[in-house]
């Protein structure tokens, strides 16, 4: 039976995986200097051994500082478990929660818990914790990463998962002027054998799935083109498309996938490229204005996209 | 580092991505992880090979151990098939479940789980549970709510349903076994064979002792005439089918043929 907790060494583990005994000393060290808290490995066998990097400095029970930091390292693990279940549950998380359920009686070092649980939830989890409300302290969990939206586990290596569907779409929309008819959405998903109305093995049925699944998880916006008569409809780049994933990702993939370079594709990789240099410049502080230095075709291509952001 | 085997995991973005994914599903079984991991290659790192999923996952634990959470691996108790779930192992409480439910929820758990954990069977009948709806602690909870709180418990993978009748989900066993043995280590039923905690499984009529299904179906493999471990005397029980992951495999190969047979070209 292959055993994957590491606190057991050599010999039978039972098969539930029951576990041992909890670890008494910390790895993680919660040092005033600005290093993560990245844990160290441990050999399987030893009982902990010392911290031998940074600034880490093992466990003297007697010493109250080392205390303060056991405690403050122990409501950082607790913090990112909660925040672990918050993602799942797709809530916003408000700091009054944070530290109502968490935090507690450390309040008083609530920004430094939670800026090395933010780092944590980065460098380990791949996720952002992002400011969504600054008046009420509201944040909501987003991937770093491209798009995961999920549900691939049906497939098998030959086809793509529900992940891929939604980049092909994004990537027509944003090579059709970052709107695209539903029509032609359809024609591009019927070259992968994708038909609505038709249940699909593994996408079910697509036309629920790009009309109402995506949009309610606001990838997608699915409306209606003004003054069209008989009403006819579009699909946009919904909001969490763009906070999770942006015109070069797409591009890129595509590229990846026809075996090419984004460079080949010169309309479109310029437009990604201001894309890319406004989203630098919203990140950076405020001030100076919009000063993307169009270059004579990218103009072009930012009178074709539609304020959309 | 010292002479360790292993040296500190590394998080790249195929393990992040393993991770939020494992995260979103709380609990998968060994063939679908394998997917997953594939999945996660193939996304972030596609010319890499794919890492032997017991080191992927060793790799994994080292980074999130010092946060006292775990991947773990177990077994499903009626059917031995191999699943894994992302733990918190510093467990002072359901904790996991304590972000997800009210307080009434969650006792409303605790109180299906002490049932479980005293009945014989390792079953607790809806009756019962609902039955205890008046001595649960917070806001005042209706049996018809209760009802539905339950449905949420198997849609979660926390307790399963079979016939009107509730266990714990493999998920809920991985997650809590500690806090279980814990806090009930009189009522608690423990595996003769693997020391495991036992929620299901079978006991010798004579001497008591219990086993879970796999267990048994492991230990009496190909025998005749299988007899108590402990007291030497016949086991009264039709012995269960033990998982084969090479049948399974079988099965998947014959699946994915049909299922290639739809090109999908980009």
């Amino acid at each position: 039976v292959s055993h994957l907790c590491q606190s057991h060494p050599g010999g039978e583990v039972p098969a539930t995986g029951a576990l041992g005994p909890l670890p008494s000393s910390k790895i993680v060290c919660f040092s005033p200097t600005a290093a993560p808290a990245m844990p160290r490995s441990q050999s399987a066998e030893s009982s902990r051994r010392e911290e031998e990097e940074g600034a880490c400095i093992s466990q003297d029970p007697a010493d109250p500082e080392s205390l303060l930091r056991e405690e403050l390292n122990k409501k950082m693990a607790e913090l990112v478990q909660f925040l672990t279940v918050k993602y799942v549950t797709k809530e916003p998380i408000t700091e009054a929660e944070m530290l109502t359920n968490v935090i507690k009686e450390h309040k008083d070092h609530f920004p430094l818990i939670f800026s090395k649980v933010s780092e944590c939830m980065e460098i380990v989890f791949g996720i952002e914790v992002k400011e969504v409300d600054p008046s009420s302290h509201s944040y909501v969990l987003v991937r770093t990463l491209d798009l995961t939206y999920d549900g691939m586990l049906r497939d098998d290596d030959q086809s793509m998962p529900k992940t891929g569907l939604l980049i092909f779409i994004l990537g027509v929309i944003f090579m059709e002027g970052n709107r695209a008819s539903e029509e032609k959405v359809w024609e591009v998903l019927s070259m992968m054998g994708v038909y609505a109305g038709r249940e699909d093995f593994i996408y079910g049925e697509p036309r629920k799935l790009i009309t109402e699944d995506l949009v309610k998880e606001q990838y997608l916006v699915y409306q209606e083109v003004p003054d069209s008569d008989p009403p006819r409809y579009e699909f946009l780049w919904g909001p969490r498309a763009y906070a999770e994933t942006s015109k070069m990702k797409v591009l890129k993939f595509f590229a990846k996938i026809s075996g090419t370079d984004p460079t080949s594709l010169p309309f479109w990789y310029e437009e990604a490229l201001q894309d890319e240099k406004e989203r630098g410049q919203a990140g950076a502080a405020a001030g100076d204005g919009a000063t993307s230095t169009a270059s004579g075709s990218s103009s072009v291509t930012s009178a074709a996209s539609p304020a959309l952001k | 580092m010292q002479g360790s085997t292993r040296r500190a995991g590394v998080m790249t973005d195929v393990h992040r991505r393993f991770l939020q994914l494992l995260m979103t599903h709380g609990v998968l079984e060994e063939c679908d992880i394998k997917r997953l991991q594939r999945h996660c290659y193939k996304v972030h790192d596609r010319n890499a090979p794919v890492e032997k999923l017991e080191d992927f996952i060793n790799n994994i634990n080292s980074v999130l151990e010092s946060l006292y959470i775990e991947i773990k691996k177990g077994v499903t108790e009626d059917d031995g098939r191999p699943i894994y779930a992302l733990v918190n192992l510093a467990t002072t409480s359901v904790s996991k479940m304590a972000s997800d439910f009210a307080e009434n929820e969650l006792d409303l758990f605790r109180k299906a789980l002490e049932l479980i954990i005293d009945s014989e069977s390792g079953f607790a009948s809806s009756t019962n549970i609902l039955n205890l709806v008046d001595q649960l602690k917070g806001k005042k909870m209706r049996k018809k709510e209760a009802e539905q709180v339950l449905q949420k418990f198997v849609q979660n993978k926390w307790l399963i349903e079979k016939e009107g009748e509730f266990t714990l989900h493999g998920r809920a066993i991985l997650e809590m076994e500690q806090y279980i043995r814990e806090v009930y280590p009189d009522a608690v039923k423990v595996c003769n064979i693997c020391h495991g905690l036992l929620i299901q499984g079978q006991s010798c009529e004579t001497c008591g002792i219990r086993m879970h299904l796999p267990c048994v179906a492991k230990y009496f493999q190909s025998n005749a005439e299988p007899r108590c471990p402990h007291c030497n005397d016949y086991w009264p029980h039709e012995i269960p089918e033990v998982f084969d992951p090479e049948k399974e495999r079988e099965a998947g190969v014959s699946k994915s043929n049909r299922r290639s047979s739809r090109s999908r070209q980009h």
